[in-house]
């Protein structure tokens, strides 16, 4: 009978709780001066709920304290605090965040709903104004963007019409399709379509006279207003404090600094279950550190939660640290394909390698001569998989067929394949050579920034050289290896593999054809389909790839999707466009011992995850201190 | 010696022109730009860029013109007092290097204190006791310093101060003092972390200052005016100070030409693997990222002070040591 009396007291205190929203103590000095209204005004009239699966209602109070290598990286409590018009939760499902909901018929239009009452950090309202600021004045203004709106808006250079609905309702609409559009939105760096119209009127020709707009010009040292205008409005470089933002955190110090402090935004849309407004921890402070100093630093405990710049290796430093310090480290996975890929430059310049490495079977060939497991032993302490570049085992499209194509180390077979395309005839070392009698001696050019990637390699060589292939390794910078790769004189490199190692069918799958010039295998035809420059695909496989990739923009359900993505991965894993040599490495996270709902085992990667985004960052908490 | 001064002063303007074309031809020779630096950083992780943003980035920010153009900008913004825009930062060079200069100077004004203390008492001490223990053992010391590669020192003190006083790792103070008011536990903190920095940059200056003091001094002490003052029974101390002392400190005039730039500079390896808050790593940054106007101004103001400075030292020197003449060879 007790029990029974002190459950219905329990419901009815949280009954009454979620009634009278708590005020968030740090900012109770301010409402009571009256500097701001109380937290029911500052919410929308119906706040983001978070679903709270898995995690703890917490308290409020403390700061982060995190660890960066250069003041521009502060664009990363963008990607962190993950306020998104649609985002991705931690299941990778779309759902509307700032906005209460988005309607999407046949896929090409989309009508957006704003929260009434939802406010940017500064207290103004939040409306469709907002957005028909950035649409007309910014995206389409013929000074601000000579180049027409941002790319991910236009299906094959058609505009969406966009229109507005009333104060908080706003549409566009294009006459296909448009797939790219919501994950564009959803991005880590996401594609921004409004910005706070009051504070950026400002700044803008169109909403001043010439004499005020040149002095303004001029106390900001800027050569023009476009100029004035693209500094003052960075949303997401948060270079200018002053700019109001929906954020969960809101930068406070002007760059350039060593230490950012970002306060909480009191504005914020979302509430946890019990509907005490979200964030949790008051501050957020960056301290700049150089990139080398960082673990070591995190060591010591000077971050309260720390990936950035940590390695695998140096998992057992900080695992040391521990005992000292007031932290954990969790171990988390990461997104990519692979961690390490080779990619055989199939539009290389030079005509004979350009015809060896579109061989299919000599690209078999040289995957099958990797010892992954060897390379997973030496250099990983057996912690990584060794696969191949395909999606990851935790996304619904894995198939184990994908990850051990041409993976298992098989010199004798590797040597059958390169005897069966004419590299028969061996020198006096042992190594092919090609008709012409020269070797077949591979350039392998890598951004030499980490001994990581050499130190793979040169397993690689020795294990390439059983099949009489020579390797040279070319430690380069980055920006060098970059142009080598777009001008063809790069014969393989070396680059992380598919950007996207959890997909599910319903993410975009031009990752896996040639769309982009960064895709080091086929830059050129990458090019050509980015800007109509460049060459064409030649082989047909890689048209096929295509063909799918533009067929998916246009499927009608989940199961043709599904379809597509399977094909395309099987053409992936039977060509070996690119040669993963290792993946699922593992990324140390370290985590203050009291900082509650950060999850132990989780993914960290850029697209989609957002790092610490998808897990709501805003949802970390403090627990009090063991008196 | 008024004629002499102009005449130098002439000269430095088409030194300073040389120079310039030096450091911006320089600057420009690695292949590529800092927008596809910029880039090629965004996608190591992760990130993307699309086209017709850098192509609106690199209008924006002139690297359209061929570099001749660009050249000629910047000079003449350079010689108006504008230094440029930075890239990396988005502010204009004066704001970056700005904050960080008085950082600089301290620790560097520190460095060189610290230098002097450790390497007067022993070049003394070594030339007065050539050949001995002593000046072998402290000579030896100084070597030590001057051969142990300093990052390594550095990240070895790093190390040690973490482990036995609980310094914080790197930087000049505790972080919640950054940007902060000054007060005594501000400054408890930088002196805390102060000491590494000048301890490691001023151990390898020692060496070199011990052995050039501990020569001249050896040259002066062999005089027939020393043996003559001694003969007469001077002390020993006022014997040393009196005279031979300040004669072979001309050499310490004349390093006034390379100090100045330094202590503006800050000793850049250092500084990165401390994470100091100076211009070095700043310097570093900018050229790594081909940050064309930040790295290009900064190396302009060095050579400006250098230049500046070898005229101040040998203006000192011609004053305080009446035997150099300012006109070479005239009376030989």
């Amino acid at each position: 009978m007790m029990k029974y009396i002190l459950t219905a007291c329990l419901s009815l205190l949280l009954a009454h709780q979620a009634i009278a929203i708590p005020e968030v103590p740090a900012l109770q000095e301010q409402v009571d001066k009256g500097l701001l209204p109380p937290v029911v005004e500052r919410l929308p009239e119906s706040p983001k709920i978070q679903s709270f699966d898995g995690r703890e209602v917490g308290q409020y109070g403390g700061q982060i304290k995190m660890l960066m290598g250069k003041s521009k990286d502060i664009r990363m409590m963008v990607v962190y605090g993950y306020s998104r018009l649609v985002g991705y939760d931690d299941k990778l499902k779309l759902q509307a965040d700032i906005l209460e909901k988005i309607d999407v018929e046949e896929g090409r239009k989309f009508t957006l709903h704003i929260r009434p009452g939802h406010r940017w950090s500064d207290g103004t309202e939040f409306t469709a104004e907002d957005f028909r600021f950035f649409w007309q004045d910014k995206a389409n203004h013929p000074v601000l963007s000579p180049y027409g709106p941002p790319p991910a808006m236009m299906r094959s250079s058609e505009i969406p019409r966009f229109k507005v609905i009333d104060k908080y309702t706003v549409s566009y609409t294009w006459k296909v399709p448009n797939p790219y559009f919501l994950p564009a939105l959803a991005a880590p760096r996401p594609l921004y379509i409004y910005m706070p119209a009051h504070y950026m009127k400002q700044f803008h020709a169109d909403y001043l006279s010439d004499e005020e707009l040149a002095e303004k010009v001029a106390t900001a040292k800027k050569r023009n207003w476009r100029g004035l205008f693209v500094s003052k409005g960075r949303q997401y470089k948060l270079t200018n404090p002053a700019l109001p933002t929906l954020q969960p955190w809101m930068n406070t110090t002007k760059p350039p600094s060593e230490r950012f402090v970002f306060k909480r935004n009191p504005y914020f849309h979302r509430v946890d279950p019990q509907g005490k407004q979200l964030p949790y921890v008051d501050d957020v402070i960056i301290n700049i550190a150089s990139g080398g100093l960082i673990p070591a630093k995190t060591g010591s405990g000077e971050s309260d939660l720390q990936a950035r710049h940590l390695r695998l290796d140096n998992y057992t430093f900080l695992k040391e640290g521990e005992s000292n310090n007031d932290f954990k480290v969790n171990i988390w996975g990461t997104g990519r394909g692979a961690h390490i890929a080779l990619y055989p430059n199939l539009t290389a310049k030079e005509p004979k390698w350009r015809k060896l490495m579109q061989n299919s079977d000599f690209r078999r060939a040289l995957s099958l001569a990797v010892n992954r497991d060897e390379i997973n032993q030496v250099v990983y302490f057996g912690l990584a998989k060794p696969n191949a570049d395909t999606v990851l085992p935790d996304s619904p499209l894995y198939k184990e067929k994908y990850a051990k194509a041409y993976a298992q180390y098989n010199p004798a077979h590797a040597s059958l394949l390169l005897d069966s395309i004419g590299l028969v005839h061996k020198d006096s070392r042992g190594i092919r050579l090609f008709e012409d009698g020269t070797p077949v001696e591979i350039l392998v050019q890598t951004a030499g920034e980490s001994t990581e990637e050499t130190d793979v390699l040169a397993l690689v060589k020795d294990s390439w050289r059983k099949v009489g292939v020579q390797m040279y390794i070319k430690p380069l910078q980055r920006e060098v290896l970059r142009n080598r790769v777009f001008s063809g004189d790069a014969v393989m490199t070396t680059w992380f593999g598919l950007p996207n190692g959890l997909p599910t069918a319903q993410m975009n799958p031009q990752q896996l054809a040639p769309t982009r010039q960064d895709q080091y295998q086929w830059s050129q035809w990458g090019r050509y389909y980015e800007t109509q420059e460049g060459e064409e695909p030649s082989l047909p496989e890689v048209q096929r790839l295509v063909e799918l990739s533009n067929a998916w923009a246009s499927a009608a359900s989940a199961a043709e999707q599904t379809k597509i993505w399977h094909e395309m991965l099987n053409i992936r894993a039977e060509q070996v466009y690119s040669i993963g040599l290792i993946s699922d490495i593992l990324q140390p996270v370290v985590v203050h011992k009291r900082l509650k709902n950060v999850p132990e085992k989780a993914f960290y990667n850029w697209d989609p995850g957002a790092f610490f985004g998808i897990y709501d960052m805003s949802s970390f908490w403090y627990e009090k201190e063991a008196q | 010696m008024f004629n002499y001064v102009i005449k130098r002063l002439l000269a430095m303007i088409p030194t300073l022109i040389v120079i310039s074309l030096l450091v911006f031809i320089i600057i420009q020779l690695p292949p590529g730009d800092y927008l596809e630096s910029h880039i090629a950083e965004l996608e190591s992780q992760g990130e993307s860029v699309d086209p017709a943003q850098i192509e609106f980035l690199r209008e924006e920010y002139g690297l359209d013109k061929t570099i001749w153009e660009q050249y000629f900008v910047w000079v003449t913004g350079f010689m108006q007092g504008d230094l440029g825009y930075s890239f990396e930062y988005n502010l204009p060079v004066s704001e970056v290097i700005g904050d960080k200069m008085w950082l600089t100077i301290i620790v560097s004004f520190f460095t060189i204190i610290i230098t002097w203390i450790i390497a007067f008492p022993i070049g003394m001490y070594s030339a007065t006791h050539p050949y001995s223990w002593g000046d072998y053992g402290l000579t030896f010391l100084g070597f030590l310093g001057l051969a142990t590669p300093n990052f390594l020192l550095a990240l070895v003190m790093l190390y040690l101060a973490n482990q036995y006083f609980g310094t914080s790792i790197g930087g000049l103070m505790d972080e919640q003092f950054i940007d902060q008011p000054w007060s005594w536990d501000k400054l408890v903190s930088v002196c805390e972390h102060l000491w590494i920095p000048v301890l490691v940059i001023g151990t390898s200056g020692t060496a070199g200052m011990i052995r050039r003091l501990r020569a001249n001094l050896l040259d002066e002490l062999r005089k027939p005016y020393v043996v003559t003052a001694r003969a007469k029974g001077m002390g020993e101390l006022k014997l040393l100070t009196k005279y031979p002392l300040r004669l072979s400190l001309n050499f310490f005039i004349a390093d006034i030409g390379s100090l100045l730039p330094s202590v503006i500079s800050g000793a850049e390896v250092v500084a990165v693997v401390l994470s100091l808050p100076t211009t070095g790593p700043i310097l570093l940054a900018a050229l790594q990222s081909q940050d064309m106007y930040l790295a290009g101004s900064f190396l302009m103001f060095l050579a400006i002070l250098t230049v500046v400075g070898v005229l101040v030292s040998d203006i000192l020197l011609a004053m305080l040591d009446p035997r150099i003449r300012l006109q070479g060879g005239m009376k030989k």
